[in-house]
C-alpha cells in the first residue's frame, strides 16, 4: 500500500494524522491485504481513537504529568540505591538516576556510552575488537611481562609482551613512539626498554626512580579521553561495545560506527555534541528506559513535556532553584517556590511588576486561574 | 470565532454564564415547553444544543 492512497483517505475523513501515524497505517494494510473500504473503516476508526487521545485546550496538562511521574516516583524508592550491573559495568539506575536526569546534572555519576557499528562492520569480530581497544583506555603496565627497579644502577628496565600486544591489537611502532615522547632518557632494544630517571637532588634519587616506575606504568598507550573500560557484547547477530565513560563527539568521528544509533547517557554531551533536540530527545530516552527498568510504565507525553520544558529555551536547563522554577516570570509564582523572602525583597527593590497570568499568581491573589473553565472568556453573540 | 467544536471546558463555561443569565429572568430562545424541566441548566444547554445560544465564547489569545 503506497503513502499517497493512505494520506488521500485521510484528507477524505478530513483529519490530519502525523507522519509516522500514516506510515504505519500504510504498513498495517499492506500487512493484512486491506481493500478500499477496509482502509476506510481503518482511518475512520484511527481518526476516532487519535481524537480521544488528544487533549483540550485549557487541560492541566503540568499537573497531571506530574503527577503520573510522581507516583510510579514513591515506588521506585522502596528499591533502590543499588546498581544493577549491565554486563560488568556499573549503571547508576533508580530513582538516583531520574533526580540525575531531571536535575540535568552536568557530572553524572555513571556516564556510559553504547557503540554500534556499520552493517559492512557489525558482524566482523576483529574490526570491532580493534576498535574497542581503541576506545577502551590501555596504560602501559596491561602490555608488560617483566618489570624491573634496578636500585644499583639507578635505572628501571621492562619488557613489552608480544603477545599482548597482538591480542589487544596494538601498532608494536606506535607504543614505541608514545613512550619516546612522553619519557626523554629511554633506551630501547627491541622488546627490551630501559629507563633512567632525571636526578635533580641526589638525596631523593630513590624517590625520584620510584616516580618514574609510577610514571611509566601508568603510561597511557591507547584510548580515548573520559573513556575507561570497554566491554565487547554480542547483541543478536552483530558486536556492540559498551564503555565506562563517555565522549560522543571523538566516538562519532571514528570509521566503522554508526553514527544513528551510538549514543551516551550524557544529556549534556548529547548536547554539545548534536544539540537541543538531540538533547530533548535523549531526555525522554533516558527518563523512560529508567522507568521501564524498574517495570513502571509511564506514558511517553508526560515525559516528552518534561523534556519540552526542559529544553524550551535553546538549552538544557534543570527542573528546580536553578532551572524551570527559579526562572519564572513571575515574582509570586518564583516567591512560593523557595527562598520566598529573597525573591520578595529583590522584586521590590528592582519595582518588578507581576502581570498574574499563570496559575500561581492567581492562586496568592485570590481570584479564578486561567485553566480549564477559567480560560475561557464569555461574550455576546452579535445579532444577526 | 466558535468555528471549531467546543472543548469541555468551554461548554461548561458558556452553559454555567447563560444559565445564571436565565435564572435571574432571562428569556429562553428556545421553546421550553416540551423540555419538561425549569432548571436553568437544562433551558441553557437546550439552547446550545438548537444552536440559540446568545453568547459565545472567547478563547484566550495567548
Amino acid at each position: 500500500m503506497d503513502i499517497e492512497k493512505v494520506e488521500k483517505v485521510v484528507k477524505k475523513k478530513r483529519t490530519k494524522f502525523p507522519e509516522k501515524l500514516i506510515y504505519e497505517i500504510a504498513d498495517a494494510a499492506e500487512r493484512h491485504d486491506l481493500n478500499d473500504k477496509e482502509l476506510d473503516e481503518l482511518v475512520k476508526e484511527i481518526k476516532k481513537a487519535n481524537q480521544r487521545a488528544g487533549v483540550e485546550n485549557g487541560e492541566a496538562v503540568g499537573t497531571v504529568a506530574a503527577q503520573s511521574v510522581g507516583e510510579p516516583g514513591t515506588q521506585m524508592t522502596m528499591r533502590t540505591f543499588h546498581y544493577a550491573g549491565v554486563a560488568e559495568l556499573n549503571v547508576t539506575l533508580g530513582l538516583p538516576r531520574l533526580i540525575e536526569i531531571v536535575d540535568a546534572r552536568k557530572k553524572i555519576s555513571t556516564p556510559t556510552m553504547g557503540i554500534y557499528f556499520d552493517e559492512e562492520y557489525s558482524a566482523d569480530e576483529e574490526f570491532v575488537r580493534k576498535i574497542a581497544n581503541r576506545i577502551g583506555k590501555i596504560i602501559l603496565n596491561d602490555i608488560l611481562k617483566d618489570f624491573n627497579v634496578n636500585y644499583a644502577n639507578m635505572n628501571l628496565s621492562i619488557e613489552i609482551d608480544e603477545d599482548k600486544v597482538n591480542d589487544k591489537r596494538l601498532e608494536y611502532d606506535e607504543i614505541i613512539a608514545k613512550i619516546e615522547k612522553a619519557f626523554k632518557k629511554v633506551e630501547i632494544d627491541k622488546n627490551l626498554l630501559s629507563f633512567e630517571p632525571t636526578i635533580t637532588d641526589p638525596k631523593h634519587a630513590i624517590r625520584e626512580l620510584r616516580l618514574l616506575a609510577d610514571k611509566v606504568r601508568d603510561l597511557q598507550i591507547s584510548g580515548v579521553k573520559n573513556i575507561g573500560k570497554v566491554v565487547i557484547r554480542k547483541e543478536g547477530a552483530e558486536w556492540a561495545i559498551h564503555t565506562e565513560g563517555s565522549n560522543l563527539g571523538a566516538v562519532l568521528k571514528m570509521e566503522g560506527v554508526d553514527k544513528t544509533r551510538t549514543s551516551t547517557n550524557d544529556i549534556h554531551e548529547v548536547e554539545k555534541v548534536l544539540g537541543v533536540e538531540a538533547a530533548r530527545n535523549a531526555i525522554i530516552h533516558e527518563a523512560q528506559s529508567t522507568m521501564e527498568e524498574q517495570g513502571l510504565t509511564v506514558d511517553v507525553r508526560h515525559i516528552m513535556l518534561v523534556a519540552d520544558m526542559m529544553t524550551a529555551d535553546g538549552k538544557v536547563k534543570s527542573i528546580g532553584r536553578h532551572g524551570i522554577s527559579g526562572e519564572k516570570a513571575s515574582v509570586l509564582a518564583r516567591a512560593s517556590f523557595e527562598e520566598t523572602g529573597k525573591h520578595l525583597l529583590r522584586a521590590s527593590i528592582r519595582g518588578e511588576v507581576d502581570h498574574l497570568t499563570g496559575i500561581i499568581e492567581n492562586i496568592i491573589i485570590g481570584q479564578p486561574i486561567p485553566l480549564g473553565t477559567g480560560s475561557v472568556g464569555v461574550i455576546m453573540k452579535e445579532k444577526k | 470565532m466558535a468555528a471549531k467544536k467546543l472543548t469541555r471546558f468551554e461548554k461548561a463555561r458558556i452553559i454555567g454564564a447563560r444559565a445564571l443569565q436565565l435564572s435571574m429572568g432571562a428569556v429562553p430562545q428556545v421553546d421550553i415547553s416540551k423540555l419538561g424541566s425549569i432548571d436553568p441548566i437544562d433551558i441553557a444547554m437546550l439552547e446550545l444544543k438548537k444552536n440559540k445560544m446568545p453568547l459565545d465564547v472567547k478563547r484566550r489569545t495567548v
